[in-house]
């Protein structure tokens, strides 16, 4: 068994560079800040999800549009509700919006990309044909559109972004899958006798993952921003405040009274958020390049 | 090169075709029946009938969707529940506005993020390179909204630069344009840059180019007459990809500046459960994505001659 | 452009003339127009159709009816528009003899044969309201006539089983007789009412009994709502949606002059100096539309709109704490302008609601718990007062002494009735939905509402949805607790006391579909009762009846307050009418010599 298993023979091509670009990205000082960034954020996120933080952002705790102050840390908006925990609650949804609408959208790349770049001939065309055709229709309108259809809330938003958005990861995965076929660890492995669920899934698929990494963490940033774009034309996330919700309230009284404090404190916490992945993006990439 | 075009506009029609699937689909089968909102509030269910049987809605999907094609063929876009005018008539007139907006600040758009985005990946990990991807993040991260409003008080209204909001056809409606042009600019370019950035990286690190550099050629040079060059192929996707955009781009902008466009029908339409209207708007954009599609591969085969024409 | 440039150089010549420009704003000669604001995109021109606040506005302008509201005096009343005389009323209160004026042509369009406008005839009114009853026309206006005129609802049924319109526009059906609805000659209309209804005459003043020619509608057919071929001051001169409408004056229009009497305030100010004079004294109307307050309100500022509503937070920098213009404003000519609305903003409960319905004591624990005050503090800058029944001051059987028990803020009475409703602390209620439609500004009064409701243990969902759908969810009692707001149709309290009137239940406007047989049969008697001690007493023991019942919690009652250039005159508020521009006046020397000293 030992002998004729094919997969040390994969993975030893595979697992130094990966290690080695784990120890790239530890290395780069900015990435490990952004990776470390991103995981604060995904801690509030849970402390907000599981009730342990967060929990008055409904509650006055002051009189209205108080500027930010040693009491109130990031001020108070219209109903004198604390700015700071409606952006931690904030926080949770784009997590959950990022999350969610990913798991959604990256099992449906991975699959179409699999079964289109590993079959060809008909499969591939029909995928082909059909991304191509989702990829035409306007992103933000497809997404409005379904949001409409499905009603609002949090879940119709994650499931409208997750079935739009599979289109790159399928993509790229099609792409990758199309050129390991062909490589010798497959054939290897198929000459052993290895069915084609059992090459595509443990022999193909650990190799086009860190593939779908960078894909995953496109997808999260896209999904983020549109739950911002959906809330504020109404269509988002109900009876609870998400950036996009503060950022529409903020709107009418950022001039007229001069009540920053909610804005910068919503678009600050996005803005952190999408730099932090940004910034490990470009580093993520870099570290799998095989070329540099 | 005709045989080319002839091939790739044979290629549309299964995706043209695929597009007003999913969109009957949508709109026609999931959206729920529009008669209720048709008749009001007073609907008898003789009535509802009659009007169901009257829109043909009683019939089987397939022949529904047979005519739909149908209707599509004829750019029928049938009436709006709100304003019950020709949608077609809608798009033809509101098609102009926004592209008055949408074109030059496409154009300034691309022409400033590949100029930033040259200079970032000349100076590629220093100080200048790091301060333009923080940046441009920052340009991504900052709701348009905030531009939108922000600019009009300070710049329109507080410092009298440009008029506060409106539109005018012809050359008088050029100072109307400005400010919404720059805020579309301030919104969108953070994203390019940051992707011709890693598009020239990419094309810097070719074997080419090192080699092109080691026989003594200058940065900015070998910059201007090889990358830049073959980097068009990336260029040229993008530009196809953000085709949507010269209209949902503009959905806020045309809103606050009163610039009666498709944008500002849109927010319009989704404001009022318009649904025909929305419909035909993600038609319109799908159609006009397709096409710039064609005229993007048109496009790389001018720019790359190794891309073959068959 | 006078020179031209080598392609490449196109884009930045463009940049260069926009900045350019930009700098040097264009001031077109203005003359005699008045400049409004439109704050909602309009629907149409049908006044059949009519169904917004901002259709309305624009359809007056080109339409008119056969009554209009008195422009100055008060009480609000109606007097003779189209019509040459006050209707001849029998002594029933039943039969309407109404003659019209001789020479009031149609403007001049396409739809006339050689174009040219011919007159108006008692035989058009009958049409009008004969199409605006028609099915098929899918009114929104068939309420105003709903079982009032006789013959009318048999009309209506009929018209059921004719052929869908666009084929078929002129039935034959429409020159068969309607009992209660006749021409008896070419200048005389009959109608004849089933009840006496007081309030009738206004009924004849709103837009969706105004006169079109059958010409029109025939011509323009699906179009016709587009294309406004009335007796109006204006006509309809260019309609860019999303931007402006532009009217001009009729030159037909002589028909219409400015009133000669008022109040003895609107004297002292100089209203009535133009008493006796044709309208319109304006040239021109530009109505812009603005879907975002900020862009309306910095043209304002800036000169560019003649009057602007004040933006909730922009109020402290327009108005001082003592209720005027700040000094910099009224430098540039600005006045402030109050008028008091005939209009209620409230929340009800849907009594379908197994929950809400069954449980007085909960609706009136949460009627107690809303803090109304700061509700208007917060939302409306102290415009308005709180609302202790449904009927406005302004309208016969408002009584500012009168107090609803459970109109006021005091949660410790709230929670003791929870308490003996058997819900201590709101435990063993489920949350309860509060609908309201989708703006920042009404989400975050569900969110204040919410609020309040938390201070006795009531849990509120704030949902939001678009217009058609929070309708649509009304009409088929899918609600539990809503947010709405009600205008006067006309200034007569059954407008609304029907509100929460049995059978108007949803579909119809009783969105609480209450129902108690006391109030049903004491309004059917005060709504055909003429005004008097009587109906008085009648209307108090109604109000009394919601305030025990709580089928809503009556909010506020808004103070619209308005800012407008010391260049417009002749302007006085209406709560009725939303917008009387054809008796303004623009001083154009004025607003010159105002705008141009603001340049240096």
């Amino acid at each position: 068994m030992q002998a004729t298993n094919p997969i040390p023979a994969a993975l030893a091509v595979d697992r130094p560079m990966r290690s080695r670009a784990l120890r790239k990205l530890l290395r780069d000082k900015l990435a490990f800040a952004a990776l470390a960034v991103i995981v604060i954020y995904a801690i509030v996120g849970l402390l907000a999800l599981f009730h342990l933080a967060a929990t008055h952002y409904q509650d006055s705790v002051g009189p209205a549009y108080t500027a930010p102050g040693a009491k109130y840390l990031l001020g108070t908006d219209v109903l004198g509700r604390s700015v700071l925990e409606r952006v931690v609650h904030g926080t949770r949804i784009a997590l959950v919006v990022g999350f969610v609408s990913t798991g959604i959208a990256i099992p449906i790349g991975i699959l179409f990309g699999l079964l289109a770049g590993f079959f060809r001939k008909r499969v591939d065309d029909f995928i082909v044909w059909f991304y191509t055709t989702v990829d035409s229709i306007p992103y933000i309108l497809l997404v409005l559109a379904l949001a409409l259809i499905l009603g609002k809330g949090l879940v119709s938003v994650c499931i409208a972004i997750g079935i739009t958005s599979w289109v790159g990861a399928c993509r790229v995965v099609r792409g990758e899958v199309i050129k390991q076929k062909e490589l010798d660890y497959v054939q290897a492995a198929r000459a052993m006798g290895a069915g084609n669920a059992r090459i595509l899934i443990l022999h193909i698929l650990p190799n086009v993952m860190h593939l779908v990494l960078i894909q995953a963490s496109l997808i999260f940033v896209e999904a983020v921003k549109s739950e911002v774009i959906l809330s504020y034309l109404g269509v988002g996330v109900q009876g609870e405040p998400s950036w996009g919700v503060m950022i529409d309230d903020a709107r009418i009284e950022l001039i007229g009274r001069g009540a920053w404090w909610q804005f910068a404190s919503a678009t600050g916490a996005m803005f952190l958020l999408l730099l932090a992945f940004n910034v490990f993006n470009d580093a993520l990439r870099d570290a799998l390049d095989p070329k540099s | 090169m005709i045989n080319f075009i002839l091939r790739r506009l044979l290629y549309t029609i299964p995706i043209m075709l695929g597009i007003s699937l999913i969109v009957f689909v949508l709109f026609h089968v999931a959206g729920g029946n529009p008669v209720y909102r048709m008749l009001g509030k007073n609907a008898s269910p003789a009535e509802i009938l009659r009007l169901t049987h009257q829109l043909g809605l009683d019939r089987p999907l397939w022949v529904q969707y047979l005519h739909y094609l149908a209707d599509l063929l004829r750019f029928d876009f049938g009436r709006s529940w709100e304003t019950r005018q020709r949608i077609s008539e809608m798009i033809a007139t509101g098609l102009f506005p926004s592209l008055c907006l949408a074109v030059p600040s496409f154009i300034l758009t691309t022409l400033l993020a590949v100029a930033v985005a040259m200079v970032s990946a000349l100076f590629k990990g220093k100080a200048v390179d790091k301060l333009l991807v923080v940046g441009s993040v920052l340009g991504m991260s900052i709701s348009i909204l905030a531009l939108i409003i922000g600019a009009q008080y300070l710049l329109a209204y507080r410092m009298n630069l440009f008029p506060i909001s409106g539109f005018e056809i012809g050359w008088r409606g050029l100072p109307y344009l400005a400010l919404p042009v720059l805020l579309w600019i301030a919104n969108q370019v953070g994203g390019d840059v940051r992707y011709y950035r890693s598009v020239l990286l990419e094309e810097i690190g070719r074997e080419y180019v090192v080699t092109a550099r080691a026989k003594g050629l200058s940065r900015g040079r070998a910059m201007r007459t090889h990358v830049l060059r073959n980097a068009m192929i990336p260029i040229v996707t993008r530009l196809v990809m953000e085709v949507p955009l010269l209209f949902t781009g503009s959905l806020l902008l045309e809103n606050f500046f009163g610039i009666p466009g498709l944008g500002n029908m849109s927010i319009n339409a989704l404001n009022a459960s318009d649904f025909p209207v929305i419909e035909a708007v993600t038609l319109f954009g799908s159609i006009l994505y397709i096409l710039a599609n064609l005229v993007g591969d048109v496009l790389y085969a001018v720019f790359d001659p190794r891309v073959k024409l068959s | 452009m006078p020179y031209r440039l080598p392609h490449r150089f196109r884009p930045l010549a463009v940049l260069l003339a926009t900045a350019f420009l930009a700098c040097t704003p264009s001031r077109k000669n203005l003359g005699s127009t008045y400049r409004g604001v439109l704050i909602s995109n309009i629907k149409n021109f049908d006044p059949a159709l009519v169904q917004d606040q901002y259709s309305s506005m624009c359809q007056f302008q080109v339409y008119e009816t056969l009554l209009e509201y008195k422009y100055l005096a008060r009480p609000y009343d109606v007097q003779p528009c189209l019509a040459s005389a006050a209707p001849a009323i029998s002594d029933s209160g039943k039969v309407f003899v109404i003659r019209i004026k001789k020479g009031v042509e149609f403007a001049d369009d396409a739809c006339f044969p050689g174009g040219k406008g011919r007159e108006v005839k008692a035989a058009d009114f009958v049409y009008s309201i004969k199409r605006m009853c028609d099915v098929r026309t899918q009114t929104t206006g068939w309420w105003i006539f709903d079982g009032k005129v006789v013959g009318l609802d048999a009309f209506r049924k009929a018209t059921e089983s004719l052929p869908p319109l666009p084929e078929q526009y002129h039935p034959a059906l429409y020159d068969g007789e309607v009992e209660g609805l006749r021409a008896l000659d070419d200048t005389t209309v009959r109608l004849e009412l089933t009840k006496p209804y007081p309030y009738f005459k206004y009924i004849l003043a709103m837009p969706y009994a105004a006169v079109v020619p059958h010409e029109a509608v025939e011509y323009y057919r699906e179009d016709f709502m587009n294309h406004p071929v009335g007796t109006g001051p204006f006509l309809l001169k260019e309609w860019r949606r999303g931007l402006r409408l532009v009217f001009e004056r009729n030159p037909k229009y002589h028909h219409g002059f400015y009133p000669t009497e008022g109040m003895p305030e609107d004297s002292a100010e100089g209203l009535l100096a133009d008493a006796g004079k044709p309208l319109p004294f304006l040239d021109r109307v530009e109505l812009d539309i603005f879907e975002e307050l900020q862009p309306m309100w910095l043209n304002f500022l800036r000169g560019n709109l003649d009057n602007s509503i004040i933006p909730k937070d922009n109020y402290a920098e327009a108005v001082t704490p003592d209720k005027s213009v700040r000094g910099d404003l009224a430098a540039k000519g600005i006045k402030l302008f109050r008028q008091k609305d005939l209009d209620l903003v409230y929340m009800c409960f849907n009594f379908e609601d197994p929950v809400l319905g069954k449980h007085k004591r909960l609706r009136q624990a949460m009627s107690l718990a809303f803090d109304a005050d700061q509700a208007v503090e917060l939302f409306y800058n102290g415009r308005g007062v709180r609302a202790h029944s449904p009927i406005p001051p302004g309208l016969f059987g408002y009584d500012p002494a009168y107090k609803n028990p459970h109109a006021r803020y005091d949660p410790e009475a709230a929670k003791a009735l929870l308490v003996q409703e058997g819900f201590p602390g709101g435990k063993g209620l489920p949350e309860f939905e509060y609908l309201t439609v989708a703006a920042s500004n009404y989400r975050q009064m569900g969110e204040h509402f919410a609020q309040c409701m938390a201070r006795i243990g009531v849990k509120i969902k704030v949902s939001t949805c678009t217009w058609p759908e929070y309708l649509s969810r009304l009409k088929q009692k899918k609600v539990q607790i809503i947010a709405g707001a009600w205008g006067a149709d006309y200034p007569d309290p059954e407008n609304f006391l029907q509100l929460l009137y049995g059978p108007n239940e949803s579909p119809g406007e009783n969105n609480a579909n209450y129902k108690n047989a006391e109030y049903d049969s004491l309004y059917r008697e005060m709504a055909i009762m003429q005004d008097g001690p009587e109906r008085k007493a009648k209307i108090r023991r109604m109000q009394d009846i919601l305030a025990e019942d709580c089928p809503m919690i009556p909010e506020i009652h808004r103070l619209r307050e308005l800012l407008i250039y010391d260049w417009v005159g002749d302007h006085r508020g209406h709560a009725v009418l939303d917008a009387p521009i054809k008796y303004y006046r623009i001083d154009a020397a004025l607003r010159r010599s105002r705008l141009e000293g603001r340049g240096k």
